[in-house]
């Protein structure tokens, strides 16, 4: 009924549009990012250096920086859209011919003083160009073959790009992404199941491409105790901690097994585990409740929007989110080979945190300006 | 309106899809939880477990092995300290990092080029220890900590050899299946204390090593470290002091030991002797023919002595008079008769006829004596061994409780003496049998049992026990060791049969041995020097191995394997038993004529050494045979 409804200007108060967020996720974020302080604090075995604080503060800038950017117009945000794919596009092609490397891997661009990875200003931007790509075809169009194929294009680009880097995770992360955005966008199902099929023929051919240390890990996910002392080390010591944890963990600061160094990345990508020794399944299960809050919410947020650009912004960051929890959470857990990917407003680093957040900042930007339904 | 149809067409398509992909999101999410709950809940402890393994490291100390000495004194086995080299590899600990450690430490090791190609060969990515050298002195450990580079990989551990000091030969072959041997232990079940699973742990195998595992092996002692991801010792988390094992001083009398082995060899018999101190059911002697001198088994070529006894047909290394099994043959009429007598079925003054043989069920049962023992009672039918009175009286009292005197007598079961390999014998019921094969129990069977053939089986020391339980109506129960110092000796329960059976019997044995007629004169001790006449009680047994047909002549025309085994049991002297004695030699045809010579040979050397006052403990046991000065009247054991 777009001749009834009000029309709301950008005149509107920012009282009023800050009242209309959505506070109950910004509260299941926070609370999330306050587990994640609590956790490393307690990795640190029961202090604040010299990584729970810095977490806290980093916490303490993207959230208002996430309510600032929700106060964007949506018009903005969806006339950014194709130019900031652009550059991000750019940054990620640069970085193997000026990248620095680092670990074995060239994942960074310096600028001035700056370091940043481009893939984490790539993985907003993809969802905000398929949203503009999707949003502007409609829904009818969605399942144009011209249209899927530069999805899939916006997509594959930079995926193949990323995964060379080499980082697999966010290679996968912004595969999974772009698949759940064509499918609330409405891409016919045949396509994914043609996908499927493509898929299916092109594993074994991907297969090789894969670095050694990738296949390992893959063949080492399949059978962890084939090799206790090489590549299934840290997924047998994470089990083994994680396990040791029972039902209410071996206290704060308490965890043997992350105390003494035998799980690897214990502040980053395994943070989870030593959340399940020291706090035990209570403790895990609580934090998969709050991710599972917070996808909750972000589908409603899609839900209620109303603008279909707005939707997709929406839902592709709840996938982002959902994403990187089941791909971490799995992987610690033993079910996802090892794969590098930081859980979410827990692991220590800014970049995922920041990157989420602008994401937030910018689905609540689009997902309220015109008014819920 | 078309738009606004439109427009709600897509807004429900898009919430369904939104929905479908959310529940999705929190399905993932759930199966997270749920794998979550597995690790955690289900499987928490076994995780924790591993963690704990993980993060420490279990030093054994052991504890020093006790001794094994004689009643003289002299030691049979010692425990000396010894240190040894173990390698513990770390994480990711490859081929060449054990190359490296081994071409260092090789030299200080006096590791040959061979064991040290084994060694790294078995450090290959394992996580399991690996024993260097198991013979360090003090000097070579001060060496090896002061040039050893590798100080986190290379442990050295507290660690005792096993010393078996030389024995004059005789005493060598005759306590080589007393002592036993330890080796490695080759299979440990989850029960075991842990400390057995530690590399290059070693265990009592057979003898007195084996029997007595428990008081000689002692308590570990341990240290536990808490060691962190690179193997280093963080901390110590536990100092437990081992607890050494017990010395144990076994009951054997050397003189008598080896006069028993002597006894066998000079027979040219297999067999075993048991010899018990009635009173406290010391076993003063058991030897086992052919036996073998232990010191092969230790030298430099003891693997090719090792097969070569395996090898052996006439089979050394069994301990016959644990391990042998035998049908008792007529010495189990002692058990018929007193369980006969116990269950009313046959009263002393009873006589039953015996025409040479009779007829049950359609089965002829022939007595050894062909024309007949004519009518005799109780007293008549044991001194003369006579087979057919038993096989009535088997048939009137039944298997049941023929098999139940049998187990109160000692028969059928394993008795807790202190020494390995031991078999159990077999007392058959009719339970046992069904559980083995689908026709039930027969006559036939009871009567054959009634005279210790069929499936009855037993062992030398069974009889012996058997003979000390007739000789003192208590229960005496056999023990190689002494009881240490300070401890009581427990008494022996009474038996369940009345005074009055017991005592019939009894004379009836007596009789065996010394009146006219008895089978067991051979036994009978004479008077003679300045020897006080000792008075011998016991039963003969000729051990039926081959079935004969009744005109076949049973001795040595029949091929050796298929000869009777010749049995003997008894006890003296008669009126104060303090001695029980078991013989039994294989193939040797009749009881009385062969064994009993031997029974007599032990007795007077065991009555012999009775009046002789006690030697004082520190004194060589050597004293070769006999033991005693006054040179013995008869040349006892001579026979063929």
């Amino acid at each position: 009924m777009t001749d009834i409804r009000q029309t709301r200007t950008e005149a509107e108060g920012i009282l009023a549009r800050l009242a209309r967020l959505p506070w109950l996720l910004l509260t299941t974020l926070t609370l999330v990012a306050a587990f994640g302080t609590a956790a490393l604090y307690s990795v640190s075995g029961g202090s604040f250096e010299p990584w729970a604080q810095r977490h806290a503060s980093r916490f303490a800038v993207a959230l208002p920086v996430a309510i600032i950017l929700a106060l964007v117009p949506l018009r903005m945000v969806s006339a950014l859209a194709w130019p900031a794919y652009a550059l991000a596009l750019g940054l990620v092609v640069a970085v193997p011919l000026v990248g620095v490397e680092a670990l074995g891997a060239r994942r960074w661009l310096q600028i001035g003083g700056l370091s940043l990875q481009p893939v984490e200003i790539m993985k907003v931007t993809l969802v905000l160009a398929l949203a503009r790509l999707f949003s502007g075809v409609g829904e009818r169009g969605a399942s144009r073959p011209d249209v899927v194929l530069a999805a899939v294009a916006l997509v594959a680009v930079p995926a193949v790009l990323v995964i060379r880097q080499p980082d697999l995770g966010s290679g996968l992360l912004l595969v999974g992404v772009g698949l759940a955005v064509m499918f609330l966008a409405g891409v016919s199902l045949w396509y994914f199941v043609a996908g499927m099929a493509a898929v299916a023929v092109a594993l074994p051919i991907a297969a090789t491409m894969l670095h050694d240390y990738q296949r390992r890990r893959i063949e080492v996910f399949l059978d962890p105790d084939r090799d206790p002392l090489g590549a299934g080390y840290h997924i047998a010591q994470a089990r083994i901690a994680l396990g040791s944890g029972g039902w209410s963990g071996q206290g704060f600061g308490q965890g043997a097994q992350t105390q003494l160094d035998f799980v690897p990345e214990k502040t980053t990508d395994f943070i989870f585990v030593a959340i399940g020794e020291e706090m035990g399944f209570l403790g895990g299960a609580t934090l998969l409740g709050l991710y599972a809050l917070a996808v909750a919410l972000t589908a409603m947020l899609a839900i209620r929007a109303r603008d279909p650009f707005a939707r997709l912004v929406a839902g592709g960051t709840g996938a982002m989110l959902a994403i990187y929890v089941v791909i971490n959470i799995g992987m610690v857990t033993g079910l996802v080979p090892v794969v590098g990917v930081p859980l979410p407003l827990v692991s220590y680093g800014g970049t995922a945190m920041t990157t989420l957040m602008v994401a937030y900042g910018l689905a609540m930007a689009t997902a309220t300006d015109r008014g819920r339904r | 309106m078309r738009i606004v149809d439109r427009d709600r067409e897509q807004d429900a398509r898009f919430t369904r899809r939104a929905l479908i992909l959310a529940a999705g999101q929190a399905a993932a999410i759930g199966a997270l939880g749920v794998r979550l709950y597995d690790l955690q809940v289900l499987n928490g402890a076994a995780q924790a477990a591993l963690g704990e393994d993980n993060r420490t490291r279990t030093i054994w100390i052991p504890a020093m092995r006790g001794r094994i000495l004689t009643t003289t004194g002299e030691v049979l086995a010692d425990s000396r300290e010894s240190f040894r080299a173990v390698l513990y590899p770390r994480r990711g600990f490859t081929a060449t990092d054990a190359a490296r450690i081994v071409a260092e430490l090789a030299p200080l090791l006096r590791l040959s080029p061979a064991a040290s190609d084994a060694i790294v060969a078995r450090a290959r990515g394992q996580r399991t220890p690996i024993i260097l050298s198991e013979t360090l002195t003090f000097d070579d450990v001060a060496a090896l900590q002061v040039t050893s580079s590798e100080a986190l990989d290379v442990v050295i551990e507290p660690a005792w050899q096993r010393i078996y000091p030389p024995l004059a030969p005789a005493h060598s072959v005759a306590m080589a299946h007393i002592v036993g041997h330890v080796g490695a232990v080759d299979r440990v079940s989850v029960d075991d204390e842990p400390y057995l699973r530690r590399p290059g742990a070693r265990i009592g195998k057979t003898g007195v090593e084996a029997g007595l595992e428990a008081d000689l092996r002692g308590v570990a002692g341990r240290r536990v470290y808490e060691i962190d991801a690179r193997s280093r010792h963080v901390r110590r988390l536990e100092d437990r002091a081992p607890i050494a094992g017990q010395d144990v001083t076994l009951t054997i009398d050397m003189a008598l030991q080896t006069a028993a082995l002597e006894a066998l060899v000079a027979a040219d018999d297999r067999g075993g002797i048991v010899v018990l101190d009635v009173a406290n059911g010391h076993v003063l002697a058991l030897a086992s023919s052919p036996s073998f001198d232990a010191a092969d088994l230790r030298g430099p070529d003891a693997a090719a002595a090792w097969k070569r006894l395996k090898a052996n047909s006439e089979r050394p290394l069994l301990n016959r008079a644990t391990a042998g099994q035998y049908p008792p043959a007529s010495t189990f009429k002692i058990v018929t008769a007193l369980a006969a007598l116990e269950a009313g079925q046959i009263a002393p003054a009873e006589r039953i006829d015996c025409p040479g043989s009779v007829t049950y069920a359609g089965h002829t049962f022939r007595c050894w004596n062909r024309a007949g023992h004519g009518p005799s009672d109780l007293h008549k039918a044991m001194r003369e061994s006579c087979d057919c009175y038993f096989y009535e009286a088997a048939r009137r009292t039944g298997i049941e409780r023929i098999a139940a005197m049998a187990r109160e007598f000692g028969l059928g079961e394993h008795h807790d003496v202190g020494l390995t390999p031991q078999s159990a014998g077999l007392m058959p019921t009719p339970a046992w049998k069904r559980a083995r094969s689908r026709t039930g129990w027969l006559l036939g069977e009871t009567i054959l049992a009634g005279i210790g053939q069929g499936y009855v089986l037993a062992t030398p020391l069974q009889l012996a026990v058997m003979a000390a339980r007739v000789a003192t109506g208590r229960k005496v129960a056999p023990t190689i060791r002494q009881l240490p110092p300070g401890e009581r000796p427990a008494q022996f329960e009474p038996l369940p049969v009345s005074e009055s059976g017991l005592d019939v019997v009894r004379r009836a044995l007596v009789a065996v041995v010394n009146e006219d007629g008895g089978t067991g004169s051979a036994a009978a001790v004479e008077a003679g020097g300045d020897r006080r006449r000792v008075v011998v009680a016991g039963k003969t047994g000729t051990s039926q191995v081959a079935r004969a047909s009744a005109d076949r002549d049973r001795t040595a025309t029949l091929k050796r394997g298929l000869r009777d085994h010749a049995v003997f049991v008894a006890y003296a002297p008669a009126e104060a038993p303090r001695f029980a004695i078991a013989v039994l030699l294989e193939n040797a045809g009749n009881g009385g004529a062969e064994a009993g010579p031997v029974v007599k040979r032990m007795l007077e050397v065991a009555t012999g050494l009775a009046a002789k006052p006690t030697r004082a403990a520190g004194q060589s046991g050597r004293d070769g045979d006999g033991g005693d000065d006054d040179s013995d009247d008869a040349p006892a054991g001579r026979r063929r």
